[in-house]
């Protein structure tokens, strides 16, 4: 993979990003800001070494892209990040975390390295049926961290006839955030959705969403859990609760795929919504996403905190549509009061 | 060079670096004037910056001052290597003092925070550089920088009332006081004011503030050519009204962000006057509806904006033009070269034939836009970076374009600054003599010659 330097030339190092991106806000170090990493690109262009400050550097952005959207030359920071990386892995340059979060993947088709059967948040539900048109991917996040917003999940998309795939893999996104070749992980996925004869593929987490719409082929509908929710509201049956929440923004439902309304109609649907400081295009990134938690944990929960500080005073819980931040806002001091949209819908719907 | 990091390290800790990797990020501001430093240092305090300029006054280690590196004339850009003294860190407001109409602020306070902590007082800094989410207060102070209201307000000149800077052998001085009129010797302020980092490092800032107007207004007139549109802008402040803003967008300009935005409420048929008025609010119904009287029979098209959203809209466009060119052709940069010269007033349509002749000429795509209503002319060129043939096109139209501006008895710099990317011009810009005397005043202040080396033509 080599540098695209017609796309890193669009930058005019004008330092727009400075006042955006959260990096930066906590580090400082222009080296930690998109215009620095744009020179430390143009600077690998030009024989600077692959030493462990450039790839402090390139890691340390969560692929955010609010620089993005505040760029007014237009740079897609994200893609530019992720072939930088792209770039080094491929001359075997990485950091420790790069290599053994791409072992993990690679050696058990999780990003925990997990060995474990992968749907066994299943139980006693019934036998998946063999075809179907819908297919709830269900990630690695809540396959094995957060099993429970996978069982609520499957429970909700049930009566409208999903099924899993019965081998699913890791979608992805940590190896292509990263600097990775996910191809082999994405053909097995791709396989079994042909075989099942999926048109919908249904997902409830924003980093497997973003994988799947980019780096999918673009026969299958990819369709996020919030959309689902908000298209068939009314066949729910939900009961009201008498509860204020607030919505964090996921970066890649947010930002990278303009899915802001979708979570906040089936909230509203539910009980009342209280917007944070920062919302939709100016959301604040948890910390958590582009290989930055696993490479820069202190960084990430930094990040976690400053965003939790946009939380309005009064609200019940924080509902979000995304397992990662989920973790990361939890870990910064949130603790269980950072929900999954489902979790709260499941309430509604008198689930538990 | 390894010699001062361990003393540097000691002053600072972990905010000294060394590394090839924040060297290269420090390496230029915004404009493409580069050069490499040894150090970067991000100093907390007048006292850590005291000390390292003894440290570098002892070694002889040039020092190049940065705010937030979005300079366009290589001002922060360490030419001579050294150190970069990045005060982006010192951004504390320290005092905001209603009683008296102003604030003191550290030089990394960036203007638009400024802004949103005068806000509830009701008062604001009026200079905002098309930068103003990013820019610092002290690179303000440092370029004498202006932007879009200055024609009514004035530039950061008119409200620096005191400087705490720090001098290159590390003594600490105050250049002025509280009062807001003060006849005590030579003005040290304005002396340092708009002196690029050349005589002393700025480590706080005593600013004046002014009330928040209660409305403002926008009238949009679409002219033929510049020459009516500058015609149009005399009559107007000859008639008394001396509009907040008065900003000119050629019709390429236009075209330019109407591509962005195809929802953009401006015309792109010719060039367009942007007259904002503010004040309370039957005055600038009255100025909007006066403004519209005079434009009439000179333009093709006139109108109000209708709502405050529109406005925002409009003015955010216009803030963002001068990168924006790369989002419709992905092969064309902006570079910034040439790009902030200004001629008194009436000169204005006289330079922009010139621009259009010398761009046409050379077969570079140009947006002319700026300031008309304070004579400054922002030109933005744009190439194809990775194409050698281009940039040499882009060097000659720059030149051009500057000495076009002095043939106008007009300036090389209105807003931006001299830096090293119009150094050249700096002799026929103020004369053999006055430079002879701004050096002498330099050699004064800075004996060895280690505080932002190269830069001003000095």
């Amino acid at each position: 993979m080599s540098l695209d330097l017609r796309a890193i030339n669009r930058c005019v190092r004008c330092g727009n990003c400075r006042s955006v991106c959260p990096v930066f806000e906590e580090l400082g170090w222009e080296s930690a800001n998109t215009r620095g990493r744009i020179m430390v690109m143009r600077g690998l262009a030009d024989g600077l070494k692959a030493d462990a400050d450039v790839l402090d550097s390139l890691n340390s952005c969560t692929t955010c892209g609010i620089c993005t959207d505040n760029c007014p030359a237009g740079a897609n920071v994200p893609d530019l990040i992720e072939s930088a990386r792209g770039h080094l892995v491929s001359q075997g340059i990485m950091t420790g975390a790069q290599e053994r979060l791409s072992r993990y993947i690679f050696e058990s088709g999780n990003t925990f390295g997990e060995q474990n059967e992968r749907a066994a948040w299943l139980r006693g539900r019934s036998r998946l049926k063999e075809k179907s048109d819908f297919v709830y991917f269900v990630g690695c996040m809540n396959s094995y961290r957060y099993t429970e917003t996978a069982a609520r999940t499957y429970d909700l998309l049930r009566c409208f006839g999903v099924t899993l795939l019965p081998e699913e893999q890791c979608c992805g996104s940590p190896l292509l955030r990263t600097g990775f070749d996910a191809r082999k992980l994405v053909n097995a996925n791709v396989r079994q959705m042909k075989q099942i004869g999926a048109r919908t593929i249904i997902t409830g987490c924003a980093g497997c969403y973003t994988t799947l719409k980019k780096n999918y082929p673009a026969s299958f509908r990819v369709v996020s859990v919030p959309e689902f929710l908000a298209e068939h509201i009314s066949e729910l049956n939900l009961k009201p609760l008498d509860l204020t929440v607030t919505y964090h923004d996921p970066c890649h439902l947010g930002r990278h795929n303009k899915i802001y309304e979708q979570p906040r109609q089936v909230i509203e649907a539910v009980c009342k919504l209280a917007e944070m400081k920062d919302n939709r295009q100016n959301a604040r990134c948890c910390g958590g996403g582009g290989g930055v938690r696993s490479g820069y944990r202190d960084l990430s929960l930094r990040m976690a905190r400053r965003r939790l500080k946009d939380v309005p005073e009064g609200v019940n819980c924080i509902v979000t549509s995304c397992p990662l931040c989920i973790r990361n806002l939890r870990d910064a001091g949130a603790g269980s009061s950072v929900i999954d949209l489902v979790d709260l819908v499941s309430i509604a719907a008198g689930q538990r | 060079m390894s010699g001062i990091l361990e003393d540097l390290l000691e002053i600072v800790g972990s905010r000294a670096s060394s590394s090839i990797v924040e060297r290269r990020c420090y390496a230029a501001d915004a404009s493409q004037i580069e050069g490499l430093p040894d150090y970067v240092v991000r100093p907390k305090s007048t006292n850590e910056v005291s000390r390292i300029l003894r440290l570098c006054s002892r070694h002889q280690v040039p020092v190049t001052p940065r705010g937030a590196g979005t300079g366009l004339s290589g001002g922060a850009s360490p030419v001579k290597g050294g150190l970069v003294l990045d005060m982006s860190s010192m951004n504390r407001i320290i005092d905001i003092d209603i009683a008296n109409l102003q604030v003191i602020v550290e030089p990394g306070v960036v203007q638009e925070r400024l802004n949103l902590a005068l806000k509830p007082y009701g008062f604001f800094f009026p200079p905002d550089p098309g930068s103003s989410a990013v820019c610092t207060i002290g690179g303000m102070i440092s370029n004498n920088s202006s932007g879009m209201r200055c024609v009514k307000y004035g530039t950061t000149r008119s409200y620096v009332l005191d400087l705490e800077a720090v001098l290159a052998d590390g003594r600490v001085i105050h250049t002025g006081s509280k009062v807001l009129k003060s006849a005590a010797g030579y003005d040290l302020t304005r002396l340092f004011t708009g002196s690029e980092g050349t005589l002393g490092v700025i480590t706080r800032a005593g600013l004046k503030i002014v009330p928040l107007p209660r409305s403002r207004r926008l009238v949009l007139a679409c002219f033929e050519d510049a020459v009516i549109a500058g015609q149009a802008v005399l009559m107007v402040f000859s008639s008394g009204i001396t509009p907040s803003a008065c900003e000119i967008l050629d019709k390429t300009t236009c075209q330019v962000l109407k591509r962005c935005d195809p929802k953009l409420a401006i015309p792109d048929d010719g060039d367009l006057i942007l007259f904002e008025v503010d004040g309370p609010e039957n005055s600038t119904v009255k100025e909007c509806l006066h403004i519209a009287e005079i434009c009439s029979p000179l333009a093709l098209d006139v109108r109000v904006a209708k709502s405050q959203q529109e406005m925002d809209a409009i003015w955010a466009a216009r803030r963002l033009v001068g990168a924006a060119v790369a989002k419709i052709d992905p092969a064309k940069t902006r570079i910034y070269m040439g790009e902030d010269v200004g001629v008194p007033m009436s000169q204005i349509p006289a330079l922009i034939k010139r621009v259009q002749h010398i761009t046409a000429k050379l077969d570079i795509p140009a947006m002319k836009y700026g300031h008309i209503g304070d004579g400054n002319l922002h030109i933005a060129l744009f190439i194809d970076v990775m194409n050698e043939d281009q940039w040499e096109k882009l060097r000659i139209a720059a030149d051009r374009i500057h000495k076009a501006a002095l043939e106008l008895g007009g300036t090389v710099s209105t807003e931006h600054g001299i830096g090293l990317a119009r150094a050249q011009y700096m002799p026929e810009q103020v004369g053999q003599e006055a430079l002879q005397v701004m050096r002498s005043i330099k050699r004064a202040l800075d004996p060895n010659g280690i505080l932002n080396p190269g830069k001003l033509g000095l």
